[in-house]
């Protein structure tokens, strides 16, 4: 537990040099989830994007592929509806809501909420399907073993040094809706220079739900992470 | 709100940290954000503002925000840079660098307490 100050106070006014990381509370409880993710050797991946990217999409294509391989399951952060977690139980995998009535991202304690309702023991792979928002959500650790973000080609291809926390927080960036690609003013090439000015180390997946351009890729590389993850 | 859930996260994190005796003489609050930190001062002491509407425990409590700019420094010959631009290329030997030294800082950096 976190050691609580029990200095006496002297003089009139006491400062405390503190250094306390503010969302300190957030971090204790994401170090507790990852804790019990490596017990359970669950592969636990946090998907974020702006609003509408494909995420619900890419859980559901996932599910799809992999579902006769792996046993995989999804948490979806959500505004207000139950409408994504719906869409990819019709897949025939666990999805599970979590409504977070107008907060605009997960919170490790949210997650920790519902952790168990699922049977890590028995899932290769937990998805968490962030609130769609580039902006909180790069702040707050949900304890996941990686990090990935949707970019869609019908978005600007500004995003990375928009929002250049998230992206220096990520493994993973998918140029999602990539079929589309011929029919809007997006380069490739220029995000992706943008993205690794700001993190060097990224990696970066071109992906398309329609056309399944990418999705082998993009299950290889789950498959390798799942292996390493189970040694 | 991303600033409303930061006000309970200082809070709560400041209830995990002091004692409830030592809380109550609590004066002012001094925050370090980095500009890496998608905190926006302004909306913070809006949100702090509006936060003690709710609980009036430390409407008397003074908040203050300093925000600092982003640096890294380069694992290979040290050399510290200023971020520009969300660039983050060491300039003095062009290496790519994800040490940040300075502006990713969320921190609650100082707490003033008053004696009576
Ligand atoms: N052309 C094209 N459209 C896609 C693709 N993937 C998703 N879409 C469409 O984009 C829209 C949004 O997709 P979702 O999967 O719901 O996006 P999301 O990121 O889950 O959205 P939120 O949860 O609301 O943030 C839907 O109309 C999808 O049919 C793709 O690869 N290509
Ligand atoms: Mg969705
Ligand atoms: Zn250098």
């Amino acid at each position: 537990m976190i050691e609580k100050s029990t200095k006496a106070a002297r003089g009139t006014v006491q400062c405390e040099n503190t250094n306390i990381n503010l969302l300190k509370a957030n971090d204790f409880v994401a170090d507790i989830i990852k804790k019990e993710m490596a017990r359970t050797k669950t592969l636990l991946i946090n998907i974020t994007s702006s609003a509408g990217s494909g995420k619900t999409t890419l859980m559901q294509k996932t599910a799809e592929r992999l579902k006769d391989h792996i046993t995989m399951a999804v948490m979806v952060g959500d505004l207000e509806t139950e409408r994504d977690a719906d869409r990819i139980r019709e897949t025939g995998i666990q999805a599970l809501q979590i409504v977070t009535g107008g907060i605009c991202h997960l919170e490790a304690q949210m997650v920790h909420q519902v952790l168990d309702k699922f049977d890590l023991e028995n899932i290769d792979l937990l998805f968490i399907e962030n609130v769609g928002n580039l902006v909180c959500p790069s702040s707050f650790d949900l304890g996941e073993d990686y990090r990935v973000t949707l970019m869609a080609t019908t978005e600007g291809d500004d995003k990375p040094k928009k929002y250049p926390k998230m992206f220096l927080t990520s493994d993973m960036m998918l140029v999602s809706k990539a079929d589309l690609l011929p029919y809007v003013p997006f380069s490739v090439e220029a995000v992706t220079k943008d993205a690794r000015e700001v993190n060097h180390e990224l990696e970066v997946l071109q992906i398309s739900a329609l056309t399944e351009e990418g999705v082998d890729a993009w299950c290889q590389w789950l498959l390798e992470k799942i292996r390493l993850k189970q040694g | 709100m991303h600033e409303t859930s930061i006000v309970n996260s200082i809070m709560r994190t400041l209830e995990l940290e002091f004692e409830a005796a030592q809380l109550h003489k609590m004066s002012a609050i001094h925050l370090k954000v980095g500009i890496l930190s998608n905190i926006e001062p302004r909306l913070l002491h809006n949100a702090y503002s509006a936060y003690h509407l709710s609980d009036p425990t430390y409407q008397h409590v003074a908040l203050h925000i300093e925000s600092t700019s982003l640096k890294i420094q380069c694992d290979i010959c040290s050399h510290i840079t200023d971020v520009e631009n969300y660039r983050f290329i060491c300039a003095h030997c062009g290496r790519p660098s994800k040490n940040v030294i300075q502006g990713e800082e969320m921190l609650i950096h100082k707490v003033e307490f008053i004696d009576d």
